[in-house]
């Protein structure tokens, strides 16, 4: 140590550095506990030195510190541990006892050797470093890209998902559907009469009816479904594991769900309906653009026949 | 163009030689360590030593581990007399045989597959380079690795765009472990100034010797 360093200078940092900073020698006693670790742990020094380290603290995870610690012996070389995979090691409360947004202590650990002169490793010095305000950050940042992702994916008028996220999905499912030879279809719906609605109820009421739409074709598939708005007044809905007989029940109860009641929108009570075209995967279609394809000759067809009805795409067509 | 590079593009057959020979040796004493820690034996390849262009890093990376294989990565840095940061490719198939060889029954849980990448890479990233360090009587300190990437194409592992030197000392080294699938690669990359250090060096190893 250089002579110029005041004595009594070293251990006064290292008691009051803002990292938690202990020792072991080979057998596990405690033999360093500086003042961040009697702080947080509520055990001052004189009470856990020489004491086995798991025997103070059977809470410690010690097949794990057991393996961290022989890593740095046997090959006198430093071992790590991040918050990110093991969020602490000393279950202390954390310096955000106003802000919060966490429970304890996030810690990164770092696990250095001591040799002695002839580089003999004599004890393992444990450095505990508090990282709380990094992690809180890095899941406010997660969070935020989680909703922006989200919220790409949406339709801003209506809340369902947008083409984009649908055409993802339908790519998504027409590949496994394919692969693993399951059935998959696809509903197509177009709101009967959308643009007279428009022009006699003005854009506001049109979206209203669009919210409505979408919110009542929602509540009639489940969770597995996609729903979204493919078009101006069109939606489409892609039911995996769902076979033509099937989604002709899932296309009926959509259908009648929307004619069921007006859409109210202030003072006006406005009848609304919908055409449905249906389609069913077959090994034909090469891609999920056949399947969106063959729906719409379905709605087409539903269309002409009268609106407020669902057509099935007949195999062939 | 920078100094570092004439150098090394200077590097001649003697420095070239002792170089090999002493990651080698740095190789078979982290081949030693790592077969204590593991309880398992670990074969380690002869190093290659090759200067990189920052522009052709993918290539690079793809000739070394294969193209278009799918890996996770973690990076440590290094520093103190040789800076640079350490960069372990674990192909698909490690993670089972890494919990196993760990104590852990399953490879289930992300981060029980994270913490095991971090824990062998900074165990042979840590072995390799003390090896190497003791040979040039060099002290080298290292820092938290963290992980790079899980799952992506080995081609995408690192962005030419995103990196600011021109060129890096490459040492690899694959490693396998005996009787299991396990394959992986050990990248040192050193940083464009460390060159001058690392030639120096060997010039003075090899005026030891």
């Amino acid at each position: 140590m250089p002579s110029s360093v005041p004595e009594g200078l070293l251990e006064f940092i290292v008691d009051r550095i803002n990292v938690g900073i202990l020792a072991v020698d080979r057998a596990y006693r405690i033999i360093l506990w500086n003042e961040f670790m009697a702080s947080y742990s509520e055990r001052p020094a004189r009470e856990v030195l020489g004491r086995d380290l798991f025997e103070a603290f059977p809470e410690l995870p010690r097949k794990w510190m057991e393996r961290k610690i022989t890593g740095a012996v046997v090959l006198k070389n430093f071992s790590f541990a991040s918050w990110k995979q093991r969020p602490y090691l000393f279950r202390f409360n954390h310096n955000r006892p106003i802000t919060g947004g966490i429970d304890h202590m996030r810690q990164d650990i770092t696990f250095m050797p001591v040799m002695d002169g002839q580089g003999e490793v004599t004890h393992v010095c444990i450095y505990i470093y508090d990282v709380t305000d990094t992690a809180v950050y890095q899941t406010m940042l997660q969070d935020a890209l989680r909703r922006l992702a989200e919220s790409n994916n949406r339709d801003g008028l209506t809340g369902v998902y947008n083409r984009r996220y649908l055409e993802e999905s339908l790519e998504y499912e027409f590949t496994r559907a394919r692969r693993y030879g399951h059935p998959l279809s696809v509903l197509l719906l177009d709101l009967d009469h959308f643009k007279r609605i428009n022009d006699t109820h003005g854009h506001l009421a049109g979206d209203e009816v669009l919210r409505q739409a979408a919110q009542r074709i929602t509540s009639a598939v489940r969770n597995v479904d996609v729903v979204g708005r493919y078009g101006g007044e069109e939606f489409l809905v892609l039911l995996p594991e769902t076979d033509s007989e099937g989604a002709q029940v899932v296309a009926e109860r959509i259908r009648s769900l929307i004619a069921a009641q007006p859409v109210v929108y202030g003072d006006t009570a406005i009848d609304i309906s919908t055409s449905v075209g249906l389609a069913t995967l077959d090994e034909r279609m090469a891609a999920y653009t056949d399947l969106v394809e063959r729906a719409d000759g379905a709605l087409y067809r539903a269309k002409d026949g009268g609106r407020n009805q669902v057509v099935v795409q007949v195999a062939g067509e | 163009m920078s100094i570092s590079f004439r150098t090394v593009s200077h590097l001649n057959e003697d420095q070239r030689d002792a170089l090999a020979e002493i990651v080698n040796i740095g190789m078979g004493q982290a081949g030693a360590a790592l077969a204590q820690v593991l309880g398992e034996f670990v074969i380690l390849s002869v190093p290659r030593i090759r200067l990189v262009d920052s522009q052709a890093v993918p290539e690079t990376l793809a000739e070394l581990v294969g193209a278009e294989t799918t890996v996770s990565a973690i990076r440590q840095p290094f520093h103190n007399h040789l800076h640079g940061e350490a960069i372990v490719v674990y192909d698909e198939h490690g993670c089972r045989d890494l919990a196993d060889i760990m104590g852990h029954d399953e490879c289930t849980d992300e981060r029980v597959e994270q913490e095991l990448l971090l824990d062998i890479g900074n165990i042979l990233a840590g072995a390799s380079l003390k090896g190497v360090g003791e040979q040039l009587q060099a002290e080298i300190t290292f820092s938290p690795p963290s992980i790079l990437a899980t799952h992506v194409p080995v081609e995408r592992l690192l962005d030419p765009e995103a990196l600011d030197w021109s060129y890096s000392l490459l040492i690899e080294v694959n490693f396998t472990l005996e009787a299991r699938r396990f394959k992986g690669h050990l990248l040192i990359m050193l940083s464009e100034d460390s060159i001058d250090t690392l030639v120096r060096d060997i010039d003075a190893f090899l005026e030891s010797l």
